[in-house]
């Protein structure tokens, strides 16, 4: 702590300090520290008082090894780079595919697929406006589509990840392709973005929800299945990003979602599974906020409170399960329709604090995030920041360059106590299930939103190009947005039509009846029954009708 | 005591959602605003059909409907004009708020919405606006 | 035929926006009000009125919404008063309760109107009364009243029912007994919901245990309140309820306990003079009251003589 004494000799310390305090109170009088977005004081200077290196084992050791501090793996970025993983995903299955040989052609060694809103919500493409279909994310809802929206791909070789709701029929869908495709399961690797329903019950965002219980049913039996057939896959995403872009804190986004890992944890060692095995499995997703040390300091206590958390809850000894491994998005909640060109230095910004904080993928965005789906161009420059760090600025020579940093070791600490006294709240409410129920984390996320607002008011947080610095002209043309193509759509839609046709209509009955049966009755695994019924070609839609009808519809978040 | 004449009545406002997006921080904070402007705010969850929301307006005498907009759930706009007026609600005001491209945005005020906000607007401009159209709307009826 | 009478027509036909601009009209007391609450007193008297009313986070929002649900089963038209508080501060107000309602958001049969508890000129409780008879004229056939929040206004509000649902959730005997202040004393039945939860058992027994202990003002009708419990969630109990609602609903009618308007009125009446001499007590000055005060505590004066002393006073300034 700050206020022990120091254990190194210094001599002239304190006589220094006073005198430069002196000097420094001489200039500002005083003027209160500010706050960063957690609460936390930030002091204009921090010294040897603050943190020392004979803290060195206790507080950092080495990467790879417990506390985990530096990083989770001996080598880090200077080893393996971050992957360069862009979210993507526009228009038809064709649209995507087209673009997915682009960027791999640029660069990008892993590949995400975002589907379309409609997919979010649980719907086909003939369900729904077709104004509003494909215009952030590809429309992908059979087989088929999955089988052309990959087919340049070698989906035994290449890591996909899918934001892809629970019931996780994209995941379905990718293993009915390997299928066809002749590719074993054991073979396919990537992760299922964004599978924390929890997640979707605190902040509104996209994905629809099934009612809690059957959730939380869903998501073990998910967990389950991949344990045993697709060991390569990372069945849980578990999110910090919608919870730190609806309004918490960073130290709560951490917080909460670290509990939201326990639970779920807590949730499959009560049906037998053994954490040894699926902790391994268990990935993260964060926001990076333009809150530089802060995101730095907050990954880095995440990850030593895992490491500890595991061992002690859970009384892990799989070193593998003790990594808190993460894939990072420069947040887009800090970025300005204002003189949108600005978005290209946050996003380095944010970046880098991800790079330093130990992410192990990253996705940056494009500068007109704001305006709508990122144009070719603006993407191109967020690939291109990426290679910058890496390749001019060298980010990846040093691991974890900023350890031992007095600011950084005194904010990791600090963060770390914020963190775990949110992780501390869910515990006595229950469990974040519970608390979820109660309405409890909703709550506090609304009143982190409105604090932050607050401060924007008072003139605390400056949003460069809105509330100062303002420009009356933009000097910048925004282009006309594209949309997807309509003609193109119109054919998807008949495509689709005329696949769902001519299908083995006994085959889809059969598969679906057996998911239906399988919910009403609490018995099998769900997700087993889903890649069945993928495999029988029944679509998102049908599958997703199918579960909400049976395990129950979760109603909208309520925060006014 | 002479009565209220219903001019002075506070604005009544319609905060909601419709079509595919669910991000709600903002209109959360905009229900806030326009409360804290002495206004009774109908607030309503993301995902609303435009139906329920014609529903919603008839039923709570609102002056202005305000929609939050992300990805081209603005391009329903036009939908929603034509419900309300068919409705018999051709009085009431809409607004959006959001992302909405400018050139969109144009095509939005053709077609009967009254304002578009972008990101970054103020709580002055959206309150100030927001009471000058429930005026416009109460006038109107 | 005046604006208001033309009004009342169509509202009476059927015409949505036409009730909608009459509760307007009744909420902010405007000009065309007394006209129209006028107009519509020959049609009162068909619509049953059920309100709704517990501690926030219990799941009555939730509950209310199960019940119409059935009441739409039943084939009943529904109209339904959500009272949500204002700010103390602004005087604005978040109307938040139609978020949960979504099972109805289709049905043209549910009418759903929020109203804000600002400061009407007449009180909350006289407001929704007359929005009440408003939709009783428009021909609905039960008025769910629910409000939003705790505290005082909420028992005012629930005043207006014929029957009155009091929700409290699971818990400890501390917390039943917190609930039991007021808004238990009002309920002609008890509904613990969250049946689910293994609390729920206890907290019947115990809320059959205080009832049958106290002595209920309604045990004078012969209705002696009843506890139920239900999951609104999964609609466990509700049909249960709504034949309790009814079976109440037709007491009413038997035991010559009044219901309808005009009843709803005359308490409200009691209660606003009730509160009208409170207040005008509240503002005597220390001077006034001191030799009152005086001579009860010497024992030469009963309270209840005082008080009618005082009684005199206050009205007889007029």
């Amino acid at each position: 702590m700050s206020e022990q004494a120091l254990q190194l000799p210094l001599p002239g310390f304190e006589q220094a300090e006073t005198a430069w305090r002196r000097d420094y109170d001489a200039r500002l009088g005083d003027a209160a520290n500010p706050r960063n977005r957690s609460g936390i004081e930030v002091k204009p200077l921090y010294t040897a008082a603050d943190w020392s290196a004979e803290r060195y084992m206790a507080d950092l050791g080495f990467p790879g090894q417990p506390p985990m501090t530096r990083g989770i793996y001996p080598s880090m970025h200077r080893g393996r780079t971050w992957s360069q993983r862009q979210l993507i995903g526009f228009g038809t299955p064709e649209d995507y595919a087209a673009r997915l040989e682009e960027i791999m052609a640029a660069g990008a060694g892993a590949i995400s697929l975002i589907p379309c809103n409609s997919v979010y919500r649980g719907y086909d493409v003939d369900e729904v406006d077709p104004v509003l279909l494909g215009t952030c994310g590809a429309t992908i809802n059979t087989v088929d589509d999955m089988d052309t929206a990959l087919r340049s791909v070698d989906i035994g070789r290449i890591s996909t990840a899918m934001n892809d709701p629970l019931p996780f029929t994209l995941l379905a869908l990718l293993l009915a392709v390997a299928k066809r495709r002749g590719v074993p399961w054991t073979k396919i690797t990537g992760t299922s973005n964004q599978s924390d329903y929890i997640s979707h019950y605190v902040a509104n965002h996209m994905f629809f929800r099934l009612a809690l219980p059957g959730s939380r049913r869903v998501l073990v039996d998910h967990i389950a299945f991949c344990q045993n057939q697709v060991p390569g896959w990372n069945p849980v995403s578990v999110v910090g990003q919608h919870m730190q872009q609806s309004g918490a804190t960073p130290a709560e986004a951490m917080g909460f979602t670290l509990s939201t890992a326990i639970q779920y944890a807590e949730d499959c060692r009560a049906r037998g599974m053994d954490p040894e095995v699926f902790l391994e499995g268990f990935t993260f997703f964060f926001d990076i906020s333009i809150s530089f040390f802060e995101e730095i300091a907050k990954f880095r206590a995440g990850r030593r409170i895992w490491a500890r958390l595991v061992r002690e809850r859970f009384g892990v000894r799989n070193p593998k399960a003790w990594r808190f491994k993460f894939h990072a998005q420069t947040s887009g909640v800090d970025l300005t329709r204002q003189q949108p060109l600005n978005n290209i230095a946050r996003v380095a910004i944010q970046a880098m604090a991800g790079i330093f904080g130990g992410l192990q993928s990253l996705h940056s965005d494009a500068y007109d995030e704001v305006l709508s789906v990122p144009t070719e161009a603006a993407a191109r420059v967020a690939v291109s920041t990426q290679n910058i760090l890496r390749e001019e600025a060298h980010l990846t020579d040093v691991i974890d360059p900023l350890g031992g940093s007095f600011y950084v070791e005194r904010l990791t600490e600090q963060m770390e106590a914020e963190i775990e006294a949110a992780v501390a709240k869910i515990d006595a409410a229950g469990g974040m299930y519970a608390a979820v129920e109660s309405g409890l984390v909703q709550t506090l996320l609304g009143e982190s939103a409105c604090a932050f607002q607050d401060r924007i008011e008072r003139g605390e947080e400056t949003i460069v190009g809105v509330t100062a610095h303002r420009r009356d002209e933009e000097d910048f043309e925004v282009k006309p947005l594209e949309r997807p193509d309509r003609a193109r759509m119109e054919t998807q839609i008949a495509k689709f039509k005329s696949f769902k046709a001519g299908r083995n209509q006994a085959e889809v009955r059969r598969a679906l009846d057996e998911l239906a049966r399988a919910a009403a009755e609490d018995s099998g695994n769900l997700f087993e029954k889903t890649v069945d019924a993928a495999v029988a070609e029944a679509t998102h839609g049908e599958i997703c009708a199918c579960l909400r009808r049976e395990l129950g519809f979760g109603q909208p978040l309520v925060v006014a | 005591m002479t009565a209220p004449t219903l001019a002075q009545r506070p604005p009544k406002v319609l905060v909601t959602k419709v079509g595919l997006d669910g991000h709600d921080r903002g209109s959360r904070l905009v229900a806030a605003f326009l409360r804290d402007a002495g206004m009774e705010v109908v607030y309503t969850a993301p995902w609303q059909e435009i139906a329920t929301v014609v529903k919603l307006a008839l039923e709570e005498d609102v002056d202005v409907i305000g929609i939050s907009s992300l990805a081209t759930d603005h391009l329903l706009m036009p939908q929603v004009v034509t419900a309300l007026r068919e409705a018999g609600l051709g009085h009431v005001r809409l607004v959006v708020g959001g992302i909405v491209p400018d050139d969109e945005a144009e095509e939005l005020l053709r077609a009967g919405v009254s304002r578009v906000f972008h990101p970054g607007s103020t709580r002055e401009d959206i309150v100030e606006t927001v009471r000058r159209l429930a005026d416009d709307a109460r006038a109107a009826i | 035929m005046t604006d208001a009478e033309e009004l009342v027509a169509r509202l009476r036909r059927g015409e949505r926006v036409a009730l909608a601009r009459a509760i307007t009209a009744v909420e902010n007391e405007t000009a065309e009000a007394a006209g129209i609450l006028r107009a519509i007193q020959p049609h009162l008297g068909h619509a049953r009125v059920h309100g709704f009313t517990g501690p926030p986070g219990v799941g009555k929002s939730t509950l209310v919404d199960a019940y119409i649900t059935e009441l739409r089963a039943r084939g009943m038209s529904v109209g339904v008063i959500a009272v949500d508080p204002s700010s103390p501060v602004s005087g604005g107000a978040i109307l938040g309760d139609r978020i949960r309602m979504t099972s109805h958001g289709l049905d043209p049969k549910v009418f759903v109107r929020s109203i804000a508890a600002r400061g009407h000129l007449g009180g909350l409780s006289a407001t929704t009364a007359f929005v009440v008879d408003v939709m009783d004229a428009a021909g609905k056939d039960v008025i769910v009243i629910e409000t939003v929040g705790a505290g005082q206004s909420e028992v005012e509000v629930a005043q207006v029912a014929d029957t009155k649902v009091v929700i409290c959730a699971p818990g400890a005997g501390d917390d039943v007994q917190a609930i039991k202040a007021g808004i238990l004393e009002i309920g002609d039945l008890l509904v613990v919901n969250k049946a689910d939860l293994p609390a729920a058992e206890v907290t019947v027994k115990q809320l059959r245990g205080m009832l049958t202990l106290r002595r209920h003002p309604n045990v004078r009708g012969g209705w002696m309140p009843e506890v139920l419990a239900t999951t609104a969630t999964s609609g466990a109990g509700v049909a249960a309820l709504a034949d309790a609602i009814a079976r109440h609903d037709d007491d009413l009618d038997t035991s010559g306990r009044k219901s309808g308007s005009g009843p709803r009125l005359r308490a409200l009446l009691a209660e606003t003079a009730a509160r009208l001499v409170a207040t005008r007590i509240g503002k005597l000055d220390e001077a006034a009251l001191a030799p009152l005060v005086a001579a009860v505590r010497a024992g030469d004066l009963d309270i209840a003589s005082a008080a009618e002393r005082l009684l005199k006073e206050v009205t007889g300034e007029a």
